[in-house]
């Protein structure tokens, strides 16, 4: 995008004096005037699994936050500042999303399609289907299932405490177990066994225990906690993840 | 094989050398858990495939910081799987010693049927068994 020199002298006038009065209405003008970029950066990053509208509406808390804290008497052009500010705001939201930003499209909409098609199988058969029960559900090769699987753990080393990709589980799983608060009496004596543990948030470290301590089955901990068995298999994963880091930290 | 005398043998071996890096291991994880589709496994076992693979290869090379190889055996047979690693590390060693935390250990037993880590050699064995 390029302003003529009336335009940028005008925007770099209107900086100078919102870095004064910080108005919101000249506020407003200079986040208008320069909307053309966030959705400029936001394109680039289209097609990697997540909604075009949602990354606009990404890169333009970018760009408002470049507009509050850009200085104009430092001699940087606003929009080299504001580019460098939106492209962070879009990755930290592909790695807060938990994707890995290289994740092909495909993978990360075929591992989310697995996640409801292991409940349904797990309750329809009665235990948890095999690769190859999962392939013929799902139309793909078993191969395809294993790569979606591991693709869709590839969160495993991104932000702990991020909320898993399409869910909108982690909520309601919280505020279930602070209704269960006196069960974590057992996980709270057990956590004794290593002081790593308590280094996990309550609900992981309840995972925990159910799934190794208490020997449940993932599938018994998604019906118990009421979330997919997929997302108790991504919190265990990020787990065990964390506590070899804090043991070797 | 129902007959051969031999049955207790491996089916089938799969050999892996990969650099050991966290970027590379994956593909160890990837391996295991394409044999163990191919024995039927189900979800849950293959996941928990991978996770044992994580935490039994992180105690053997950390971080990846030590540059060096990971050597991967895998062992078929019928209804289980034996996976072997052993780490040739450089003498740029960061000096960390491999092992296992109690609670590792803990972990482990409820992921797979049989692991053991062998600090001196710098390797580990472990077997998954389909139910």
């Amino acid at each position: 995008m390029t302003f003529d020199p009336a335009q940028r002298e005008e925007l770099r006038q209107k900086f100078v004096a919102f870095a004064e009065t910080r108005s919101p209405l000249l506020r407003g003008e200079l986040v208008t005037a320069h909307l053309g970029l966030a959705e400029y950066l936001a394109r680039r990053f289209n097609n990697r699994g997540e909604p075009l509208d949602d990354l606009v509406q990404v890169a333009s808390v970018g760009l408002l936050k470049a507009v509050d804290r850009f200085d104009p008497v430092r001699g940087v052009e606003f929009s080299t500042y504001a580019t460098h500010t939106i492209v962070g705001e879009l990755k930290r939201h592909f790695r807060d999303k938990g994707w890995a930003v290289r994740a092909p499209r495909r993978m990360q909409e075929l591992y989310l399609r697995l996640g409801k098609i292991i409940a349904n199988l797990s309750q329809e058969i009665g235990r948890s289907p095999t690769i190859a029960e999962l392939a013929t559900e799902a139309q793909v090769s078993e191969e395809e299932v294993l790569e979606a699987l591991e693709a869709g753990q590839a969160y495993r080393f991104a932000s702990l405490d991020a909320p898993s990709p399409g869910d909108d589980e982690g909520d309601a799983m919280s505020s279930r177990l602070g209704v269960e608060d006196n069960q974590m009496e057992g996980a709270e004596h057990r956590a004794t066994l290593s002081p790593l543990l308590s280094t996990l948030p309550a609900r992981e470290r309840r995972i925990l225990q159910l799934r190794f301590f208490d020997g449940l089955t993932q599938s018994e901990i998604a019906t118990q906690l009421g979330i997919s068995q997929m997302h108790v298999s991504r919190l265990l994963a990020r787990s065990l993840a964390q506590l070899r880091q804090a043991a070797d930290a | 094989m129902p007959n051969d005398p031999l049955a207790t043998d491996a089916v089938e071996a799969v050999d892996l050398s990969v650099p050991t890096s966290p970027e590379l291991v994956r593909l160890a994880r990837v391996t295991a858990s394409g044999l163990a589709s191919r024995l039927g496994f189900t979800y849950e076992e293959v996941e928990d495939l991978r996770l044992a693979i994580d935490e039994l290869c992180y105690a053997l090379v950390g971080k990846g910081h030590v540059s060096g190889t990971l050597r991967l055996h895998y062992a078929i047979f019928d209804g289980s799987l034996e996976i072997e690693g052993t780490a040739d590390v450089g003498a740029d060693s960061d000096g960390r010693s491999p092992h296992l935390s109690e609670l590792s250990e803990l972990i482990l037993d409820a992921l797979v049927d049989e692991h053991s880590l062998d600090v001196e050699g710098l390797h580990f064995r472990l077997v998954k068994r389909r139910v």
